[in-house]
């Protein structure tokens, strides 16, 4: 891979390409957007159904054989939030995987960046994530709690988007790229989502992870991302700065690496895929 | 050191420097897997040299595929917009340029089909269309072209020298050897990754001829035929030499086992395609060895270099020697006169003209 001939361009200019290609990013999300919903009897309602049908076993299962503790929080408000990240996050890198060998045949035509097609999955998600947001809502009127949502916590919760969403984007480009240069990763990835959702607090409380939380935010920035959303919505407090800073060290490297990685793998691609 | 371990790694293309000025006109020609489309795929970006540089200013316009730059499940009009943001152009960009492209493309009855349900003329239409209006200062354009029906390929290929008069940059792949000499300036031979000739369109193109005559006429001697022809040339009436105007002689000497009614044909070509004319003559040949001379005239045709053209047909057009290039042959005399821009002629013809200009 080391006589890969790779453009020397700085970074300043693939962001350049990139901000020319939005409009592209956008063409890509709609087109996918319809793709995935225009012949389905549920249309986006399927956006939903992933979340709910896992917050639905979830709550069955430790009510009755596990006891997870929320506080004054209703279990399922609860699992739910966990279940919106972890969704997005799932949801975005199994269809980054797939995104550049779908899209293979368009790699043959003109040069454009090739990180729009992980992007585009990404804000895919994104979209779908936005429809499972309103059951979130409805979830709050009928356990009878109320959000805890205030102009206070707006810059709390930017943050720990932001970190969703770099930690996210970083491991789709890396996945997508892995997945063409080594195809049987995609018969690998399932089983790594699958692990992850257990490992990930999603079903439970981040306190539940023990003394290695450091090493654990590290890994896995969406450990104490999901634990801040539900410390501000449910119990009006602040997220664990110390563990979150980890989480964004770690996702915002991820990101910068990640997205060198992709460019320097991408001019193969037309190769291969 | 890995990839010499792999047992069927080449190179698809080697010591090719290739260097275009604004206003250039390549026309890149060689046989199948020569490295053409290689070519272009490096100058798009869509591929990377694993060792020298490709450098290329402005915006690529690419019609490199049939289905280049278009989404199958998108309709025609979507997919105009879908090729601009490729480009990286702005909505409204292409938006300026939209009508331009689907009356080019003759495709306004179809705009919201989804483009997987065309055929492949009309996707290849669609695809020249977008590329060449959409602004590009190279435009790049394979054999794609021969999809389109004859009228659509004269329009691309006048378009071509529009966006060429306009100051851009074209390189055209294509096995129409005189459309490329229509078009471009310049030829680039390829052959096996390897540059044969680059230079003037002219003296390429007719280098890249007789090695495709030769190879064909290589490929001829393994045939076993029930008529075979012993030899074929053409000559002027006076001292041998081919002179445009005047009369010609084609001098053929066929050998055959039995005797046959038969149909021998001649033909005159500008490159390995379709002749200009073809001459016949139905007769009765006897077994052995038989002479003919057949005197063209006024031979019809300016200076240049021609292909002649021989085959024998019984009856029924079953070829007893099979229809092919036979020998290459020269003519003396002037050139013929240059069309005005964007105009293609169908074929060289000499036609002898006297013009009278009376001022007043």
């Amino acid at each position: 891979m080391s006589a890969r001939y790779h453009r020397p361009v700085a970074p300043s200019t693939w962001l350049k390409e990139l901000w020319g290609s939005r409009d592209l990013v956008t063409a890509l999300t709609i087109r996918e957007l319809q793709a995935r919903y225009k012949h389905a009897v549920l249309g986006c309602l399927w956006a939903l159904l992933v979340p709910l049908t896992l917050m639905l076993v979830f709550t069955t299962v430790f009510r009755h054989v596990a006891h997870v503790e929320t506080g004054d929080a209703p279990y399922a408000v609860f699992a739910y939030i966990g279940l919106l990240v972890w969704t997005f996050f799932s949801t975005s890198v199994s269809l980054a995987s797939q995104s550049l060998l779908n899209n293979a045949q368009l790699f043959n035509r003109v040069y454009f960046p090739r990180e729009v097609f992980p992007l585009g999955a990404v804000a895919v998600a994104a979209v779908d994530n936005g429809v499972a947001l309103v059951a979130l809502g409805l979830l709050f009127l009928l356990t009878g709690t109320s959000p805890h949502v205030s102009l206070a916590h707006a810059p709390a919760l930017v943050v720990l988007l932001g970190v969703v969403y770099a930690w996210t984007i970083a491991v789709s480009l890396i996945v997508a790229t892995a997945v063409v240069y080594l195809r049987d990763l995609r018969h690998l990835l399932p089983i790594v989502l699958q692990v992850g959702i257990i490992a990930t607090p999603v079903a439970y409380g981040f306190d539940a992870i023990g003394g290695q939380r450091r090493w654990y935010s590290l890994a896995n920035p969406l450990g104490p991302v999901i634990d801040g959303f539900r410390r501000v919505l449910l119990y009006d407090r602040a997220p664990q700065w110390g563990l979150v800073g980890l989480g964004a060290l770690s996702a915002g490297l991820g990101l910068v690496v990640a997205y060198a990685v992709f460019k320097r793998l991408e001019t193969g691609l037309a190769d291969i895929a | 050191m890995r990839r010499q371990n792999l047992p069927r790694w080449r190179w698809a293309l080697q010591d090719v420097s290739l260097r275009a000025e604004p206003g250039d006109s390549i026309g890149l020609v060689g046989p199948n897997g020569s490295g053409k489309t290689t070519l272009l795929r490096l100058l798009t970006r869509v591929m990377y040299p694993y060792a020298g540089r490709v450098e290329v200013g402005g915006r690529v316009g690419a019609l490199i595929e049939i289905r280049a730059g278009l989404h199958p499940e998108l309709s025609g009009a979507q997919n105009v917009y879908f090729f601009g943001a490729l480009l990286g152009l702005r909505r409204r960009e292409v938006a300026r340029r939209f009508d331009e492209i689907v009356s080019f493309a003759e495709l306004e009855h179809a705009l919201d089909r989804p483009v997987k349900y065309y055929s492949s003329g009309m996707q290849m239409r669609l695809g020249f269309a977008a590329a060449s209006f959409l602004d590009p200062a190279v435009l790049l354009v394979d054999e794609v072209l021969a999809v389109g029906d004859a009228s659509f390929q004269q329009r691309c290929l006048a378009r071509m020298r529009e966006l060429l008069g306009a100051g851009k940059t074209l390189i055209f792949v294509s096995h129409d050897l005189a459309a490329v000499e229509m078009t471009c300036r310049r030829a680039l031979w390829l052959e096996e990754g390897r540059v044969r000739a680059d230079g003037d369109v002219r003296d390429v193109l007719n280098a890249y001829r007789e090695s495709v005559d030769q190879h064909s006429a290589a490929r001829r001697l393994g045939s076993a035929e029930e008529v075979s022809l012993l030899s074929v040339s053409v000559l002027g009436e006076r001292a041998g030499t081919v002179v445009a105007g005047a009369a010609a002689v084609v001098d053929l000497v066929l050998a055959n086992t039995q005797p046959h009614w038969c149909l021998v044909c001649v033909g005159v070509s500008e490159d390995p395609s379709s002749p200009i004319f073809v001459l016949r003559r139905d007769l009765h040949l006897q077994a052995g060895t038989t002479r003919m001379r057949c005197t063209i005239e006024n031979l019809p045709l300016p200076g240049g270099r021609y292909w002649l053209w021989a085959g024998v047909f019984d009856r029924a057009g079953r070829p007893l020697s099979a229809w092919h290039a036979a020998c290459a042959f020269d003519v003396a005399g002037p050139a013929l006169d240059v069309p005005p821009p964007a105009v293609v002629l169908r074929a060289p013809v000499y036609v002898g003209s006297v013009w009278e200009i009376e001022a007043g």
